[in-house]
């Protein structure tokens, strides 16, 4: 099992729709595949059409009072299974805070129903807080989507920073950085990829272009590959994901 | 996660009006419908069937493309259209994706054997919410054999993981719609059945002749040589050399037992030209495992020797594409196209094949069973020599004789009873992958060992100690293997084993098994 979490300490770069088409894509190939959708807004929820709503509550998961797998709920996928947001998600730091080693308690629940799935994406609420740090702990590699704009560059070396200085919360963690919203006519984010690949040789090469085809997510309620299979959009997630696991 | 549940539709009236209840009456969903001629798929030995799965071959009426999907308890676990639009025969015929990778190392090398075939329309329906999402899928099915034998329709209700109750409540409402009783048979078994476990689609039966036996199977065997063929020349993947050899080897076996079955000059000529085509493919065989295994093996190794090693897989690949390239010229020579030619030929001509043996015309599975009880007898008797001080060959040899008994049971497996082939099957395979292991650490050792000396010119010492490294991690595998030999020969030298081999045939008439 491997634990990819869409990450960005800035909100509204294409995380949600990253975990989910990359979900689909991956589950597509055969891979069993649970995302865990732990931001409140529970954007990834809505795009598989599922209620918004845990059984027992997200505090008695994180508590470990209730197993994870009893959360789970099958999309409409094949081997595509997804633990939904609770609202109550908000309180997730509050919870963690209380509990007796907040950071180990995200892996914890994920170790129930590691023998289930090949991958596991966790689709994160921006910030950096005691949740991202549980996140970190429990991911092998953050997929950190970046739109190529000073803002975003910023955050993304803040997470670089955040990453060198605590070597023993990351440990193995892999960054995976790449472009979202990428629109190429642009000149500005033509600039800032070459400058932020020259800064950081090891982000990757696969770009998400900044599509309506990806907005229209919101209308279908499903991942990209299900209503619009050959898009640019839906192939570029599939070159993403092909890279991803070259370098995992 | 709730089980699927499956219903015989007893509900009078035909495929149509039944689902007209479904859509109109209950409000299900129609997300697909098809008519289609499909094909259930397994190794020889049930592989697919041991492991509660199903793999299905489907070729739709009219247009489309033919797919294949890998199911468990009516669970697609993979779902992909075929390349080709011919039913698998090799592991290389299945479509490329992660879950056909696992298929692929589940059935280890085996080759597929068509099972049952039916002519099939399938509804898929599903139950949604008020959110439009799926809660529960059904799948309603009906069938008949291509005799026309019209089967049970079935209707099976495949809860979604975390909608339970709602799956619940719908099939109770489905139950007062339309006249069901429960069925614990899936569409599968009703289609054995029917068929009959004595015909198969594999083109054997047991009342065929033993020559016309072997010449089905042999014929099987040379399309999977020429399927694999130009991958082979091309060597792009391993796995067709792989497939190509297997088959050989399996022909090697064939005519090894064929002994009063085959014309006896044919079968002589064709023995000494098969062994040949071994004996050609194997260093490139060898030098492909190398580089497969290379990886793991420098994997074990401290980092600063793993980067040690990074000229010697140079020298490997460079080895691997000489190899390829000296076979693929033997491929291409006068000597294997006239083979191939007389072989050929040898296969169509059906003259050879009636009365040029004393055993020719007997009853294919009464001369089958006897080479197969041979076989077992000379595998149980010369394993129980072995002791920890039997030199390598002798266990070398062990397996050569394992070959013999498990090509045997898988090229016929359609003729035995399923059952006590797969309870033969099982440690005998796992005893072949632990004298396979011991032999595959030996040779690639010594072969090691061989190719390091490109190194010695170059005076790369730090490489040629990491190589050390890599050879005393052989070592250590080949000793456990060893180790473990008399653990895994136990278990086929078993009472089990034995009462199965007295099981493998099955009665003419009631399909119970005698002896």
């Amino acid at each position: 099992m491997k634990v990819l979490a869409t990450y960005n300490i800035k909100g509204g770069v294409g995380k949600t729709a990253t975990a989910v088409n990359l979900a689909h894509v991956a589950a597509a190939e055969g891979n069993r595949v649970l995302v865990w959708d732990l931001d409140p807004q529970g954007a990834a929820t809505f795009y598989f059409r599922v209620k918004p709503k845990v059984k027992g509550g997200g505090k008695a998961i994180v508590r470990g009072s209730i197993e994870l797998g009893d959360a789970i709920k099958a999309t409409d996928f094949d081997n595509l299974d997804l633990v939904p947001a609770d609202f109550s998600y908000r309180h997730l730091d509050l919870w963690l805070d209380d509990a007796k080693k907040p950071l180990a308690r995200i892996r914890r629940a994920l170790l129930q129903v590691s023998h289930e799935y090949d991958y596991i994406f966790l689709d994160c609420p921006p910030s950096i807080s005691l949740t991202s740090e549980s996140v970190f702990r429990a991911a092998d590699a953050l997929l950190v989507p970046t739109i190529p704009t000073t803002l975003s560059l910023r955050t993304y070396e803040q997470l670089d920073r955040f990453v060198e200085e605590n070597p023993d919360m990351v440990r193995e963690l892999k960054i995976l950085g790449f472009f979202s919203m990428v629109d190429r006519h642009k000149r500005l984010h033509r600039r800032f990829m070459t400058e932020l690949r020259t800064a950081h040789p090891e982000m990757l090469e696969g770009t998400i272009p900044n599509s309506t085809d990806i907005e229209r997510m919101g209308v279908h309620r499903e991942p990209i590959g299900s209503y619009g299979k050959g898009s640019r959009a839906a192939r570029s997630y599939e070159s993403l994901w092909s890279e991803i696991q070259t370098r995992l | 996660m709730s089980k699927v549940r499956r219903y015989e539709v007893t509900a009078a009236g035909d495929f149509a009006s039944v689902l007209a209840v479904l859509t109109d009456h209950v409000g299900l969903q129609l997300v697909s419908l098809e008519e289609v001629e499909r094909s259930w798929v397994d190794t020889a030995a049930g592989t697919l069937a041991q492991t509660d799965t199903t793999l299905e071959f489907r070729t739709p009426k009219g247009e489309g493309t033919a797919s294949l999907t890998w199911a468990a308890d009516g669970r697609v676990l993979v779902h992909d259209s075929c390349v080709a639009n011919s039913v698998p025969v090799q592991v290389g015929d299945l479509p490329e994706s992660a879950a056909f990778a696992r298929l692929a190392r589940l059935i280890d090398g085996e080759s597929l054997v068509l099972g049952p075939t039916v002519n099939s329309q399938i509804a898929v329906l599903a139950c949604l919410d008020d959110e439009d999402k799926t809660t529960a899928r059904f799948v309603f099915d009906r069938s008949e054999t291509l005799e026309g034998i019209a089967l049970p329709m079935l209707l099976e209700i495949i809860p979604l993981r975390g909608y339970d109750s709602e799956a619940e409540a719908i099939e109770k409402l489905v139950r007062r719609s339309v006249a069901l009783s429960e069925s614990a048979t899936p569409m599968k078994a009703l289609v054995k059945n029917a068929i009959g476990t004595r015909a198969n689609s594999s083109g054997l039966s047991t009342e065929m002749s033993a020559a016309s036996a072997w010449h089905v199977v042999l014929q099987q065997l040379t399309k999977s040589i020429t399927d694999s063929f130009s991958g082979v020349l091309s060597g792009n993947d391993p796995e067709d050399l792989h497939a190509f050899r297997v088959a050989v080897r399996r022909i090697r076996t064939l005519l090894q037992d064929g002994g009063d079955i085959i014309d006896p000059e044919s079968r002589d000529r064709f023995r000494h030209e098969y062994r040949w085509l071994g004996d050609i493919t194997t260093p490139t065989r060898d030098a492909d495992v190398h580089l497969l295994e290379f990886p793991e093996l420098v994997a074990s190794l401290p980092q600063a020797q793993r980067d040690d090693l990074a000229p010697f897989n140079e020298v490997l690949i460079r080895h691997r594409n000489e190899c390829q390239s000296s076979m693929v010229t033997e491929l291409r020579s006068i000597r294997r196209a006239e083979f191939g030619s007389a072989w050929l030929e040898f296969l169509s001509d059906e003259d050879a094949w009636t009365g040029c043996g004393e055993l020719s015309d007997e009853p294919v599975l009464r001369v089958v069973i006897r080479r197969v009880e041979k076989a077992h007898r000379e595998l149980v008797k010369n394993g129980g020599k072995i002791t920890k001080k039997s030199p390598a060959i002798s266990l070398h040899e062990l397996r050569k004789e394992g070959k013999r008994l498990r090509y045997l049971l898988e090229c016929f497996g359609p003729l035995f009873d399923q059952e006590a082939l797969a309870t033969i099957l099982r440690p005998l395979r796992d005893l072949q992958d632990v004298l396979g292991e011991f032999q595959d650490t030996e040779v690639q050792g010594e072969a090691l060992f061989e190719l390091a000396g490109e190194l010695a010119t170059t005076d790369d010492r730090p490489a040629l100690v990491a190589i050390g490294g890599v050879v005393e991690q052989l070592g250590v595998r080949g000793s456990t293997a060893r180790n473990e030999f008399s653990k895994v020969f136990g278990r086929f030298d078993d009472r089990k084993v034995q009462r199965a081999m007295n099981r493998l045939e099955v009665t003419k008439s009631s399909g119970k098994k005698k002896r």
